[in-house]
């Protein structure tokens, strides 16, 4: 009784409570899309970030990551390799050689990352070999590819000669000549201005590393294995060696998403504020039309205490029916924009710096679902405490009187 | 059997400034079965009387024993379960719960008391069809008339079968017609079922139907007699 009781309360005054429900009902689907584009789009960039050179987890000469010369090669990679292959938990692993250096074209140079790759393998670590927009990805043969972006600064296109010139492992100066035979183009800008990429025996030749590698990349088969995977690499090649995770690489992208996380509770807080008061607002008018109710509930026998959860109840109920509608509405939006994702064109080049895509795709998780689930109707009683106390303070004598 | 005893009992109002002594000391014992009939002008002091024989003001001095229950002890929650056991009210105003049907004004009691749902639509199919407003069962309070609100607060007064049914001016807001009938109803139950009612009014149709007429002017009992 009580349940229906409360129903049929809360639409006595129709109009005074759709305007708090549509107010739930736009901030619920509002949230959504902000919180699963926000999300959507923190997810591209730690995706990108991987997917486009960092990898899941990145093996080195122990120092290499302080200090990225060619000194810190490692020495004995078929051993390192043969642990690789006995763990299932990954799925790809890539030997990479990488050198700083600088690239001259016929009418401008810049400084580059020299990235020297086993092309095959490398198709299953990164997105390069797909991001190729003119030409072809390397092969086996003395090419190079470089960014759009790089090449245009370098003014050079497909079939045109570049030089590589680098810092050998003796300290010497060496160069060699490379034709571009592809171009790409990254969610990444910046990505695109620095990484240039050969195959590793060329590198390994213009560098003078022998058959020697500078890092392993590796792709697990699950995201979640990570740390145990690190571990058990860690333990299996020992001590001269480090074992690093893309958080370990990249802590500004674990910073970033934390600082997001932190963030969207701004969001939930300046809506819930504007909720709150909306639901004090009509729960204070619906109890104070309603004293002589109260006076003769009173009087029948119920106790404070049915009343306050009563008024609760009302106002929950309230929070619920807008936070059901505004689900509704804001999953019917979320999901075909799930599957198309959000074209944010007007945002490319902020968006591309930033390293994600022009394309967001929202991700809904369960963390958000819950929250947008429990957020309102939570706010709603909270709302409803001042109203329901006011509603217990009446003596049943003065609220009989009450008109 | 004593069901109302009061003591001295006194009840002053207070703005700050002036105080109004709407009892005074009033003593007085009322038995089980009566039909008790509180009549005097306004501002005598009826209403206030009521008030405090159901729990519903606090006396400023004196005490109210209810079936030797000294009430002005009982604590908030306490007063409201004596109530909700003992006591049924009818308003002036019949104060019907808008949002809800008759049969659901009536139940409410019921549920309170945590009556099983079969046994809640026993008694109050009962009482209403014994009030002979059966048919209004699933009609609101806004669409009835007000003799027929005033029959489902009658309902729901007498459905927890109370010691007592305390009615203040229960005919004020109805025709002549329907308030005779009114108070006949009410007569009858309490014939049948041995309910004592104490009603406050000063409406000579229903003076004439007490079984015992208290007389109240200026807070004080003035005459106090018993016909049957």
């Amino acid at each position: 009784m009580i349940f229906k009781l409360a129903w049929r309360n809360i639409w006595r005054n129709k109009r005074r409570t759709l305007i708090v429900v549509v107010s739930i009902v736009v901030s619920v689907s509002v949230l959504l899309l902000i919180d699963t584009l926000s999300m959507g789009m923190m997810k591209q960039m730690l995706d990108n970030q991987i997917n486009l050179h960092i990898a899941h987890i990145q093996i080195h000469k122990r120092g290499f990551n302080d200090d990225k010369t060619l000194k810190n090669y490692i020495p004995d990679s078929e051993k390192i390799e043969e642990v690789l292959r006995q763990i299932d938990e990954i799925k790809f692993y890539s030997r990479r050689v990488i050198s700083y250096g600088l690239i001259n074209s016929a009418f401008n140079s810049s400084g580059v990352i020299i990235v020297g790759v086993e092309p095959e393998r490398e198709k299953n670590i990164t997105i390069i070999s797909r991001s190729i927009v003119e030409g072809k990805y390397i092969g086996e043969d003395r090419g190079i590819i470089l960014g759009k972006k790089l090449a245009q600064k370098l003014n050079v296109e497909i079939g045109d000669k570049v030089v590589l010139m680098v810092s050998d492992l003796n300290g010497n100066v060496s160069s060699d000549v490379f034709r571009v035979i592809g171009l790409y183009e990254s969610p990444s800008s910046e990505f695109d201005k620095v990484y240039v990429y050969i195959p590793i025996e060329s590198a390994q030749q213009l560098l003078g590393l022998g058959d020697k590698v500078i890092e392993f990349a590796l792709i697990l088969k699950d995201q979640n294995f990570i740390n145990s995977v690190k571990d058990k690499i860690a333990r299996a090649i020992g001590n001269s060696y480090e074992v690093l995770s893309y958080d370990d690489i990249s802590p500004l992208i674990r910073i970033g998403i934390e600082m997001y996380k932190e963030l969207i509770w701004i969001y939930y807080l300046i809506f819930g504020i504007a909720v709150g008061f909306g639901v004090v607002n009509i729960m204070l008018m619906s109890v104070f039309e309603r004293v002589r109710e109260f006076g003769v509930l009173k009087a029948i026998g119920m106790k404070n205490k049915k009343i306050f959860a009563l008024i609760l109840l009302e106002s929950f109920m309230i929070g619920v029916v807008g936070t059901i509608i505004g689900l509704v509405i804001g999953l019917v939006l979320y999901l075909p924009l799930s599957k198309t994702g959000v074209d944010l064109g007007i945002f490319a080049e902020s968006l591309a710096w930033f390293g994600s895509g022009r394309i967001i795709y929202p991700v809904l998780t369960e963390f958000t679902l819950s929250l947008l689930i429990f957020t309102m109707p939570f706010i709603s009683l909270i709302g409803a405490i001042y109203p329901a106390i006011k509603s217990i303070k009446f003596e049943p004598v003065e609220a009989l009187k009450h008109i | 059997m004593t069901l109302i005893k009061t003591e001295n009992l006194t009840k002053i109002y207070s703005d700050g400034k002036v105080q109004v002594e709407a009892l005074k000391s009033v003593n007085l014992e009322i038995e089980a079965g009566e039909f008790v009939v509180v009549a005097g002008p306004s501002g005598s002091g009826k209403t206030t009387l009521l008030n405090l024989i159901g729990g519903l003001d606090k006396p400023t001095d004196g005490k109210v024993y209810l079936e030797g229950v000294d009430i002005s002890l009982l604590k908030r929650d306490e007063m409201a379960d004596f109530r909700l056991r003992k006591i049924g009210f009818i308003f002036q105003a019949y104060n019907l719960i808008p949002v809800l049907t008759a049969f659901e004004n009536v139940e409410l009691p019921l549920i309170l008391l945590g009556i099983s749902e079969s046994e809640r639509r026993k008694r109050v199919m009962e009482v209403l069809n014994l009030l002979e407003i059966g048919e209004l069962a699933d009609k609101k309070p806004n669409e009835m008339s007000g003799g027929q609100q005033q029959r489902v607060a009658v309902a729901r007064a007498i459905v927890t079968n109370p010691s007592i049914v305390l009615a203040d001016e229960p005919t004020a807001h109805l025709d002549s017609k329907t308030g005779a009938m009114l108070i006949d109803l009410m007569q009858e139950m309490n014939r049948k079922r041995g309910i004592t009612f104490v009603i406050c009014s000063h409406d000579p149709q229903v003076i004439q139907k007490a079984g015992r007429l208290i007389k109240l002017r200026d807070g004080t009992i003035e005459d106090d007699k018993k016909f049957w």
